[in-house]
């Protein structure tokens, strides 16, 4: 489905991503694996077309077919809108802190496809309860929540959009142990029960194993080795990946 | 729970008030000179020491400062604020002739300052590295350092000398008028004193509030997820305007201050040139009353502030509720 193929970014004459190439089937959950600086959320970025405006790409990324890349700014506006959803790793700063929380949801979600506010308010009180969230969340302000709330409530909304592709950029890094479990069940659930293709940053192995179908091992900008969990995990090829592992396991 | 918030402000701005007579009663006594001059009248070379004492007592000023600070302030709150030593009025009398004036100096002066620096402030801060960014920066450098005394000296140079456009002094036109359209007409260049000395930099504080929201975490979240650009702007703008609000409140001491160079500079009969000309002849009442006056409009500006504050910034809102 999200096939990328040979991409290379440079900023100021510096390469950030080199040739980077991997896949992201339909339905599945793929984990980009990697250091802090491995490349992966610039890899990220260049998905959905948000890097530094001075940035060289090269190579292609296809989303059914859509080479991302050659395509005009407004159309990547429209990718983001109908076809991605983005969870990030700050949840507690994901929302405008002025605003209540179900302005945000609706402009996050029911805004986007066109639905009238009694429409948003009917499917999301739904997908709330599924989130173990209750109703009078609407009414609050981000700061009255919790960061698994406010990760939860971006969850809802990625719940409410079903997009093509649903990207989780370190979505546990800021949350506690017992949150960071009930949130990676979150997502299994939603690739099991809705088929949500999933593409989850982490540099944490115990959740990529745990979750992730495929995995990609970053490093320095580069795609050291990709492959099924099981094959990366049971038997690395690799030295970094089995550097990773061995610090790790 | 909000009449409890109230009742804290409250607390709080007669406190405020209390410090304020207090040192200025104290740094008044402290300036050197006779305190009883102002009673003399013209006669200060021939009266005799005696009379002088008699003066003296009969106004209280024999007595230790302290005690006189006792007096004036336990009559102050029954709302005398004794007589005007030079004119020989009630000082409340005199200081609710002038307050009006100033109170529409500054008052417009406010208003056309919020226009203004917010129409600026927010297109610079939209257009990072455009044209007007970048000069709305520079203005508000150039602007800072204008001292409002020359700044009013050139205006009137310029727009009451050179081009006669605008009189140079007084509140209304000695040969009739006195209408709406006369006080605008001679309220015009020092309301423009005090808008340019302030406009560049209110501008340039909304303009880097805008800047630093439009670079948020949750603009950034918003924009990777499509959300409309229109309803990103609407939450950056509401952001912004959090501190802005504050910054204007908290500078509204400075429009007063500011208001004594201008009202003395363009003749304009308010408080300010009330207090120069009381500071100049040392009628003590009139001086206490006018420090008094200008403490209470600064205290309930900036609980007016405060009220707004809260209405924008559901941080505090909820805070309010919850004390």
């Amino acid at each position: 489905m999200l096939s990328i193929d040979g991409l290379s970014v440079s900023l100021n004459g510096r390469q950030l991503i080199n040739n980077v190439t991997f896949t992201v089937p339909k339905g599945r959950i793929t984990s980009i694996i990697g250091e802090s600086g491995s490349g992966k959320s610039m890899t990220v970025s260049a998905i959905l077309g948000l890097l530094p405006v001075h940035a060289q790409t090269s190579g292609a990324i296809s989303l059914n077919d859509k080479n991302l890349v050659e395509m005009s700014p407004k159309d990547k506006v429209e990718l983001r809108k109908m076809h991605f959803f983005t969870v990030f790793q700050d949840a507690a700063n994901s929302f405008s802190p002025s605003t209540k929380m179900k302005h945000q949801l609706f402009i996050f979600t029911g805004h986007k496809q066109g639905h009238s506010k009694m429409e948003f308010y009917q499917k999301m009180r739904v997908i709330l309860q599924d989130l173990d969230l209750t109703d009078d969340i609407m009414e609050r302000y981000p700061f009255e929540l919790s960061g698994g709330m406010l990760q939860r409530c971006m969850l809802a909304c990625a719940l409410y959009t079903e997009p093509t592709l649903l990207i989780a950029d370190e979505p546990t890094s800021a949350l506690d142990m017992l949150i960071q479990k009930d949130f990676i069940d979150l997502l299994k659930k939603l690739n099991d029960e809705k088929g949500t293709t999933i593409l989850l940053i982490t540099h944490d192995l115990d959740i990529a194993a745990s979750v992730a179908h495929a995995v990609v091992v970053m490093k320095k900008g580069e795609v050291v080795e990709t492959g099924q969990v099981s094959d990366v995990f049971d038997k690395p090829q690799h030295p970094y990946t089995k550097l990773l592992l061995e610090n790790h396991f | 729970m909000i009449a409890k918030w109230i009742g804290k402000r409250v607390i709080m701005g007669t406190i405020v008030l209390i410090v304020v007579s207090f040192l200025s009663f104290f740094i008044l006594h402290a300036a050197p000179g006779d305190p009883a001059a102002a009673y003399y009248g013209g006669n200060l070379q021939t009266l005799t020491t005696a009379e002088k004492e008699r003066i003296a007592q009969a106004f209280g000023l024999d007595k230790p400062v302290l005690a006189q600070y006792a007096i004036w302030l336990r009559e102050a709150i029954t709302g005398n604020l004794g007589y005007s030593a030079k004119e020989g009025r009630a000082v409340s009398t005199i200081l609710l002739e002038k307050l009006p004036n100033t109170l529409q100096l500054v008052g417009i002066t406010l208003m056309i300052l919020a226009i203004i620096s917010t129409w600026f402030g927010l297109l610079a801060g939209m257009k990072e590295g455009s044209l007007l960014d970048r000069g709305l920066s520079i203005f508000s450098i150039a602007s800072s350092a204008v001292p409002s005394f020359w700044l009013g000296i050139l205006l009137m140079m310029i727009f009451s000398v050179q081009l006669g456009w605008f009189p140079s002094s007084g509140m209304s036109d000695v040969r009739g008028g006195g209408g709406i359209a006369d006080r605008l007409h001679h309220i015009f260049l020092p309301v423009a004193v005090l808008v340019l000395s302030h406009v560049g930099i209110f501008a340039r504080f909304l303009q880097d509030c805008v800047k630093s929201e439009s670079k948020s975490y949750y603009v950034q979240v918003a924009r990777a997820n499509g959300v409309a650009e229109q309803e990103i702007r609407k939450n950056i703008l509401r952001n912004a305007f959090i501190p802005y609000v504050n910054y204007v409140g908290v500078t509204i001491p400075s429009f007063f201050g500011g208001s004594i160079v201008v009202e003395s500079l363009f003749g304009w009969s308010g408080l300010g040139q009330l207090l120069v000309k009381s500071v100049m002849v040392k009628d003590f009442p009139l001086l206490m009353g006018g420090v008094l006056i200008i403490g209470v409009v600064v205290v309930v500006s900036l609980f007016i502030i405060d009220v707004l504050m809260v209405v924008i910034n559901p941080k505090l809102r909820r805070g309010v509720l919850r004390c």
